[in-house]
């Protein structure tokens, strides 16, 4: 049980590629924290500078008291789950989850109990004696998390552990996951690309793009309040939409035109300073009325209707600009019909074009 | 049927996607003629003469003596005789205490020096390159100077003599020494085919293995032994058939660097057959040893080819 | 022992290490270049010599008498200027017995790889060990009858004869490596050409071949060295007429007093192409050697 913090931390690669900058993160102990972002983001190098796989070209990392930037990665009492499970080829799965103990001077038998301990844990009691290249990969990737139990660090690191599986399987593992990491009460430092994983496995998110930390915050304030442009596309599906626009006053116009809408007097203030924005609404805070209806904030002509059955997404063209939006089932409109669109004021994110920042 | 042509296919054809676009006849055609002159070149120029060599085996012919006689069969008296001669066997021991060593040294050695050369650093392309030039030389001129290093007064003696005091080393001459002398001409010369192949095994381990096997604090050992080791055992298999199919066979380098001697100190297999078939010219009783070996190194090969195979059943 | 410390005494260790296998490796064919430019009394001398212009002076004279021949007989045991040109003989038979059998071999190997890694052959596992087995003879015992069917077919001191031997030496383990590579390109790719409306050797042709090409490569350097150094067959076959360049050399240490010095400036000179070739290629042989072995 530990916290890990990351102070100041950049890695450079050969001197000109700089995959992580100026990192300051700090996870608590015991918390379960989803470091996220598209490839090429950091995530990934920045989880293997924790883990001592890689060294921090500045700054330092904390685990617990300890400061680990020399420490061997077998020094640091961590456990790492590697994306493709690095499970010794040539021993048993009883032998590859039982290595790690024993640079640690323990009794063969308890050895043995805590090896099957977390074989019962994870229910992986029937192949202890089999070899890994023979398991499937749902099991295989068990194993590999029964190695990183049984040695009862202080942290948990792991790398895409989940991508390698079938969505079915994925959204079972998410579940038990999360169970796990409840139960032990390790801190876990997790990376992916999925954001379904992210928002329903963590306590917190740091989501990441370019080496550079966007935003960290509980999934929920992510999701409702992102400070950045990029961090508002990449969380949601269908993704948040965003026009660019220039404000006059409380007026948005949109760069080519064709959009409008006023927004409430008290924007004004802000917009005089920042008049280049990009106007963010996500599909859900966007109501569908009939043309003709009053109260709309613009119009559009639907063009394409995806009945998902539990709600319907929709993509309605307004002007050159394309809107996703998000209905209940029992409202029903046609490809060609004209609608109008009602935004949700409360819901209106509001970014400066230039910095990406939240307004 | 339809007129309508497109790139000189009829309209029916392709508007049926699941008809083959490749017919079976024209197929069989292009498979043939791909496969018949390799054949034809492989069995007239190895078949051909294999069988030639085993019918004179049960003669006493000799090419010299008799070249325009018809061979005399004599059954497998050539067979008996050598068999029952105590000379070929000590040429195939000779020969053993050759292939031997040499196979395990360049093993030993190959594999070291790729696990050596298995990181990155400034040159390595170079050096790998340069460390491949001894293979990739004449066996005659290797073995040529070789011979001209390990002369009486050359330049090893040189060495031998003024640093550390000692007679000078009979390489070649000595019937102890010469034997070590083969041995070390082949391990310079082919280290670097192991080498080679060791490495390209080596790169082909996952570098995650070595990492969690760092996160688990493995020793060096474990990691040798249950990493590496078993992930690279089939490829190094292979190269060790290969070698040994090569260092049996060895002829050239043998006869130019020592011929046989001192005496028949150094004198293998193949270096006996050929005094047999062009020495001697005793045709008849050549093509029977030539046969003999043969047997030995199918045998021997179908030994490690199953070894291969039950290793590669474990996996 | 601070980290920093272990590591510099692992940088050192790491460097003498390969310094010791460098300088084991390097030392005769250093020794045989500069040989190569050392006179005949130099390079018979007790005293080993090592760098030119401080410890000996260096000369071109064996480089000039191996390539341009010329009148130099005043040297005893040496041989006739006539013949002080065959070097340059052998060595353009050298290069047209070696590259006519290696695109052969590559050429006729490659096709009979994909034949038998695309269409159902039978036997195909024992036709592939028969191609194996060929290796495995000892070439002496493949001498005699060989040499007999040379001499009775007329093919004896002729360019065809050692050209289709070195071929069919060369075509096992090109039919192996190709085989190997072939098995691992998907046999979409030719289907959905096909689909398109090519017929089959046109797929092979503008798809597989060009993907095929550094697999060749890989090939070709191994079957070049192969057919370049070979020494017993054709010296033994081709004695008066399209000989090669390593019957030669050996003929050189025959004639009297050895000429080193000769056979060092031969044989620097005959292993050049090899090296550019394999320098020009390296990147291809690492992968070259793992296609065909290990197919999982």
């Amino acid at each position: 049980m530990a916290e890990v913090r990351l102070k100041n931390v950049t890695k450079r690669f050969g001197g000109a590629v700089v995959a992580v900058s100026e990192l300051n993160l700090d996870i608590a102990d015991g918390e379960f924290l989803v470091l996220l972002g598209p490839s090429g983001c950091g995530k990934t190098t920045t989880l293997r500078m924790v883990a001592g796989l890689e060294r921090a070209t500045t700054g330092e990392i904390f685990i617990g008291e300890r400061s680990v930037n020399d420490l061997e990665p077998g020094d640091r009492d961590i456990a790492f789950v590697f994306q493709f499970y690095a499970l010794y080829p040539h021993l048993t799965v009883w032998d590859n989850i039982s290595f790690p103990l024993r640079a640690q001077n323990l009794s063969s038998s308890e050895v043995a109990q805590r090896v099957q301990q977390v074989a019962k844990q994870l229910r992986i009691e029937h192949i202890l004696k089999r070899r890994p290249n023979h398991l499937p990969s749902g099991e295989q990737q068990r194993v590999a998390l029964g190695r990183a139990m049984v040695r009862q660090p202080q942290v948990f690191l792991m790398d895409e552990p989940l991508t390698n599986l079938d969505a079915s399987l994925r959204a079972d593992m998410r579940v038990e996951l999360k169970h796990l990491q409840q139960e032990l009460g390790t801190t876990m430092l997790y990376v992916t690309h999925d954001q379904i994983e992210a928002m329903s496995m963590s306590h917190r998110i740091a989501v990441m793009h370019l080496g550079v930390l966007q935003q960290v915050d509980t999934p929920l304030d992510i999701y409702n309040n992102p400070r950045t442009l990029f961090v508002a596309k990449f969380i949601g599906s269908p993704p948040m939409n965003t026009l660019d626009c220039h404000a006059e006053g409380n007026r948005l116009r949109g760069l080519t035109g064709d959009f409008e809408v006023t927004l409430s007097a008290e924007y004004a203030h802000w917009l005089r300073n920042t008049p280049e924005v990009v106007f963010g609404i996500r599909a859900e805070d966007i109501r569908l009325l009939d043309a003709g209806a009053a109260d709309v904030d613009t119009q559009g002509v639907v063009t394409v209707r995806e009945p998902l059955g539990d709600e319907t997404v929709y993509r309605v063209d307004v002007g050159e600009h394309h809107l996703m939006v998000k209905t209940s089932p029992r409202q029903v409109f046609r490809a060609g019909e004209n609608v109008g669109l009602a935004f949700n004021h409360e819901r209106i994110h509001l970014f400066d074009r230039a910095t990406g920042q939240v307004v | 049927m339809a007129d309508s042509q497109v790139a000189g296919r009829s309209i029916t054809e392709l508007k049926d996607p699941l008809r083959p676009r490749f017919s079976w006849f024209t197929d069989r055609w292009i498979a043939i003629s791909f496969l018949t002159p390799t054949m034809a070149l492989l069995v007239f120029i190895t078949v051909f003469p294999l069988v030639w060599s085993l019918y004179l085996s049960f003669t006493d012919w000799s090419v010299i003596r008799d070249a325009n006689t018809a061979p005399t069969w004599i059954g497998t008296q050539n067979y008996a005789d050598l068999l029952m001669n105590r000379r070929t066997w000590e040429r195939f021991v000779v020969t053993g205490q050759f292939v031997v060593p040499s196979v395990t040294i360049e093993l030993v050695l190959g594999f070291g020096i790729a696990m050596l050369l298995n990181r990155k650093f400034n040159g390595r392309g170079v050096i790998m390159t340069m460390l491949l030039i001894p293979m990739m030389l004449s066996p005659i001129v290797v073995a040529l100077f070789w011979r001209f290093m390990m002369q009486g007064e050359g330049v090893l003696n040189y060495y031998v003599v003024n640093l550390f005091g000692s007679d000078p080393v009979l390489w070649l001459t000595d019937r102890w020494v010469a034997p070590w002398s083969l041995v070390l001409v082949d391990v310079w010369m082919w280290t670097p085919f192991m080498m080679l192949i060791s490495l390209a095994g080596l790169s082909a381990v996952p570098k995650y293995l070595y990492e969690a096997a760092a996160v688990d604090r493995a020793s060096g050992w474990f990691r040798f032994r249950h990493i590496t080791l078993p992930m690279v055992a089939p490829l190094l298999l292979i190269a060790v058939i290969f070698r040994t199919m090569d260092a049996y066979k060895l002829f050239d380098q043998a006869l130019v660097l020592t011929g046989g001697g001192p005496g028949r100190f150094t004198q293998t297999a193949s270096l006996y057959l050929y005094d047999l078939a062009f020495g001697q010219f005793r045709t008849g009783e050549a093509s029977a040893l030539g046969y003999i070996m043969l047997i030995v190194i199918i045998a021997l090969a179908n030994l490690f080819i199953r070894a291969l195979n039950s290793i590669k059943a474990t996996e | 022992m601070t980290a920093q410390r272990q590591t510099l005494i692992q940088k050192i260790g790491f460097w003498f290490t390969l310094g010791l296998v460098i300088f084991f490796f390097m030392f005769p064919l250093y020794w045989i270049f500069v040989s190569s430019i050392k006179t005949r009394a130099e390079v018979i001398s007790r005293v080993p010599t090592y760098i030119p212009f401080v410890q000996f002076q260096p000369t071109l004279d064996n480089y000039s008498a191996i390539l341009v021949g010329g009148a130099r007989e005043s040297e005893t045991g040496v041989r006739t200027s006539a013949d002080l040109s065959e070097f340059r003989n052998r060595l353009v038979n050298s290069v047209i017995i070696a590259g006519a059998s290696t695109a052969l071999a590559v050429s006729l190997g490659t096709l009979t790889a994909y034949a038998i890694s695309r269409f159902r052959i039978p036997a195909e596992s024992d036709l592939m060990f028969f191609i194996l087995s060929t290796r495995m003879l000892p070439p002496v015992v493949v001498l005699i009858p060989i040499f007999l069917l040379f001499s009775n077919l007329q093919l004896r001191d002729s360019y065809f004869g050692i050209v289709m031997l070195y071929t069919t030496v060369n075509l096992p383990f090109v039919v192996w490596m190709m085989k190997g590579f072939f098995d691992e390109i998907p046999v979409e790719y030719e289907e959905a050409a096909m689909i398109d409306g090519y017929s089959r050797l046109e797929a092979i042709w503008k798809i597989v071949i060009p993907e095929a090409i550094p697999a060749m490569a890989a090939t070709a350097v191994f079957s070049a060295i192969v057919a370049w150094n070979e020494f017993v067959f054709v010296n033994l076959l081709n004695r008066t007429n399209a000989n090669t360049v390593p019957p030669y050399l050996n003929s050189i240490i025959g004639v009297g007093a050895v000429e080193w010095g000769r056979l060092a400036a031969g044989s620097v000179v005959f292993v050049i192409p090899i090296v550019i070739f394999t320098f020009l290629v390296r990147n291809y042989l690492l992968r070259g050697v793992t296609f065909g072995a290990v197919r999982r």
